[in-house]
């Protein structure tokens, strides 16, 4: 009985600790110091930083263990960079709702800004960024762009970290040429045009097997939608909630949609395209137009470039159609940001990162990469490895604000205009917290008008009665 | 007391797995139960406030559309998804060749294999209006025009309950199977012998014998009806997000997107409240207790 009862036991026991192993994917496990192994030792405190991050970091485990530990010596501070693989948005929130504790998250979505200050989970920055030598310094971040990271008290609650551009119209440039066109500068040259792309054979191929414009839904129409003057999500007029794309100047622009869709010139599976999708059309020579970000067209171009180099492809970012009074809109992202959660264990390291991130040797790291892993530096020249070459220089950093601080190797191929027009034209979007909700709306019927399968006048008629129902506008 | 001691062993073993339900099974329904009464926030104070979070949810028009939404896809795919793998179920066992019968159960439960994320891309692939298989067949075979099924609203529930019930098909079919193996083949030879046919051996033998296991599957079912989430994730898009998003999409809109948990766990609340009361249902209707 006894042997039984101590062979229960040592089953009990191991059933129970590999129960709660499947389980625990906690954050102090996911930390590889937590184990115990191979750790440094705990150092005062400060002497830790645990960052919870969706874009900084390697592209690989191995390449973001390197990053780490680089991280590590040039902050002097146990660091441990936690990087979800997917889903990076869920993990903030149920690593926050479950009181786990991380001394800097990257958030890349304002609206959330607003909430996290609704809900008491990040700390005041203001007097930080303002005493910090390199922060203050606008030509390490302008300082109209502190605006962007603002709290509804005026306070400061995020820094940077990275510089994020605009989403425009991306043409094939090769196309325009081969079909001597011009670069559509109003509604109608833009219909033109697309419907050369879909019947005049830019690709050569013989067939007709080509697409003037594709998008993922309703993201990011914003550079047509321009051609009537809405302003994409939420403006306030007169104190109002107004969604220019649920007003009745929407009807023409869906309609105008609807006959694309009708004579085959828009990609039919724009609905149900995600925009890995309307990238790979644009890349296999499939459509001739997309909506997308502005660093993209020099990826797109270096991407084709790298698989051919006697390629004729050319992406060229251009000016979203002007509204009748000369309007231009263009939709500028929310800005990667990190802040500095309410519960940080080691706020003070936290603060020592975000000075050394906008540092040329932070920016070097986050947009190169590590040193002898990603890139190697051999008398002041630079050259990226094979690793290195994959992650494309962008190690969370493709982009940055400062100014002082130059890229050693020359800009991908037409991002540097397209990024030109991002910065004269392109303003911020109105994030309101009711959003999610009236989006949902918005994207249903404004779908429907545009695939033709609702008379747009119908589609903004319901639109406007369930907005208003839902109280969601004025 | 003498009977514990008895099977002490037994007891001890029970342990780990009742523990285990404690921690990662009641105590979050428990927490959750609580967070639906809160106002809660991520950090610092989640003041009680009572009843609110129901009201909102109650009062929310997206919640019943979400509801009726899951009552028809989940319905659907629990009355097709029960008789469709029945009915193959049969007729593999009236099949002799028994290189077909594996065969055909093999190809049936691949599919099973899958995740969502596979199934939903297959579908979204063979569906696409210019290059899916499905309209490269309407268009040139039967001169149609091609439909754009995913994004088509009077096609999304049919397609949401079609490819679950696909995807399930050889699971519930080889749970039939199992069944139908269990039945004696005494009976099978006294209902020959009494000059049953095929069809009648069917009828009387094999239906009836396959009852019990025909209503475990139906009850284990049932309990599934509300929680459909990862199908529907993959497969949505915006135009048609009001026919098919269910009970679990508005939970994780609201819990996940906007950030509201309270609101989600009442919304949680009402899924278990739901599941709960229909496999109370289930259990009346076809007499679970008398398998």
């Amino acid at each position: 009985m006894k042997k039984n009862a101590v062979i229960a036991m040592i089953l009990a026991g191991t059933t129970l600790l590999s129960a709660c192993g499947t389980n625990n994917s906690g954050v102090a496990n996911s930390s590889p110091y937590a184990s115990g192994t191979g750790s440094p030792a705990a150092s005062a405190d400060g002497g830790k930083l645990e960052i919870l991050t969706g874009n900084v970091g390697g592209k690989t485990p191995e390449g973001n263990a390197e990053f780490e530990k680089e991280l590590s010596e040039k902050l002097g501070l146990d660091v441990t960079l936690d990087k979800p693989a997917s889903d990076y948005d869920q993990k903030v929130l149920t690593s926050l709702s479950s009181g786990a504790k991380y001394d800097l998250i990257e958030i890349s979505d304002l609206a959330k800004l607003d909430v996290f200050i609704n809900q008491g989970v990040v700390t005041d920055l203001s007097d930080f960024v303002q005493n910090s030598t390199v922060l203050s310094d606008p030509s390490v971040i302008p300082t109209e762009e502190w605006e962007q990271v603002k709290g509804p008290d005026g306070k400061i609650y995020g820094v940077f970290s990275k510089f994020q551009g605009a989403t425009m119209p991306i043409i094939r440039k090769d196309w325009l040429e081969k079909l001597n066109l011009e670069e559509p500068k109003t509604l109608d040259e833009l219909y033109t045009v697309l419907k050369a792309f879909k019947e005049d054979d830019p690709d050569g191929d013989g067939k007709a097997n080509t697409y003037g414009l594709s998008t993922s839904g309703l993201y990011d129409i914003q550079g047509i939608m321009s051609a009537a003057g809405l302003k994409s999500r939420y403006v306030m007029q007169e104190g109002k909630r107004t969604i220019p794309y649920a007003t009745d100047a929407a009807i023409p622009m869906y309609e105008w949609f609807a006959k694309l869709v009708k004579e085959g010139i828009m990609d039919p599976n724009f609905i149900t395209n995600d925009t890995a999708k309307m990238r790979n059309l644009f890349l296999t020579d499939r459509v001739g137009m997309i909506t997308y970000w502005d660093a993209w067209v020099g990826m797109f171009n270096n991407l084709k470039k790298t698989e051919d180099p006697n390629t004729t492809f050319q992406a060229e970012g251009i000016l979203s159609i002007p509204a009748a009074d000369g309007t231009i809109l263009m939709r500028r992202g929310d800005p990667d940001f990190w802040i500095i959660p309410a519960n940080a264990p080691h706020p003070e390291a936290a603060k020592k990162f975000l000075e050394f991130w906008n540092t040329q040797e932070g920016i070097t790291l986050g947009s190169l990469g590590v040193e002898d892993f990603d890139y190697t530096l051999d008398n002041g020249a630079y050259t990226l490895t094979e690793i290195g070459e994959t992650a494309n220089m962008d190690h969370g950093v493709p982009y940055w604000y400062n100014s002082t601080v130059k890229s050693p190797f020359p800009a991908l191929p037409g991002v540097e205009d397209a990024m030109a027009l991002s910065k004269q034209y392109a303003t911020l979007e109105l994030s309101l917290s009711t959003w999610p909700d009236a989006e949902k709306i918005v994207n249903n019927y404004a779908l429907k008008a545009m695939s033709g399968q609702m008379a747009a006048k119908d589609a903004v008629a319901q639109m406007q009665k369930e907005l208003k129902g839902a109280n969601l506008i004025d | 007391m003498r009977i514990i001691k008895k099977n002490a062993m037994f007891y001890m073993m029970m342990i780990p797995i009742v523990v285990y339900f404690a921690m990662f099974a009641y105590y979050p329904l428990v927490k959750g139960i609580q967070t639906s009464f809160q106002d809660y926030k991520l950090m610092g104070e989640r003041p009680y406030i009572g009843l609110d979070n129901y009201d909102l949810v109650i009062h929310d028009p997206s919640f019943w559309d979400a509801l009726w939404n899951t009552l028809y896809i989940g319905g659907g795919i629990l009355i097709i998804g029960f008789i469709a793998p029945l009915l193959i179920a049969l007729s593999l066992n009236e099949v002799m060749k028994s290189w077909f019968k594996k065969t055909a159960q093999m190809l049936l439960y691949v599919p099973h294999l899958l995740s969502w994320v596979v199934i939903g891309g297959i579908f979204i692939f063979l569906l696409s209006p210019d290059t899916g298989l499905v309209n490269m067949l309407l268009v040139n075979i039967f001169g149609m025009n091609p439909i754009n099924f995913m994004a088509d609203e009077s096609w999304a529930r049919s397609i949401m309950i079609g490819s679950a019930v696909w995807k399930d098909m050889g699971y519930n079919c080889i749970l039939f199977l199992a069944g139908i193996a269990a039945i004696s083949p005494s009976l099978y030879e006294a209902a020959r012998m009494d000059g049953a046919t095929r069809w009648q051996q069917v009828r009387y033998v094999t239906l009836p014998q396959l009852m019990s296991t025909m209503k475990v599957i139906f009850l284990l079912n049932t309990l599934g009806l509300l929680r459909i989430f990862d199908q529907i994730f993959v497969m949505r898009n915006p135009a048609i997000t009001s026919k098919v998003d269910v009970l679990m999409m508005y939970t994780f809109q609201k819990g996940i997107m906007e950030i509201r948990f309270g609101p989600a766990a009442a919304a949680s609340f009402f899924v278990v409240l739901f599941t709960l009361l229909l496999t109370v249902m289930v259990r009346k209707i076809t007499r679970f207790d008398e398998v």
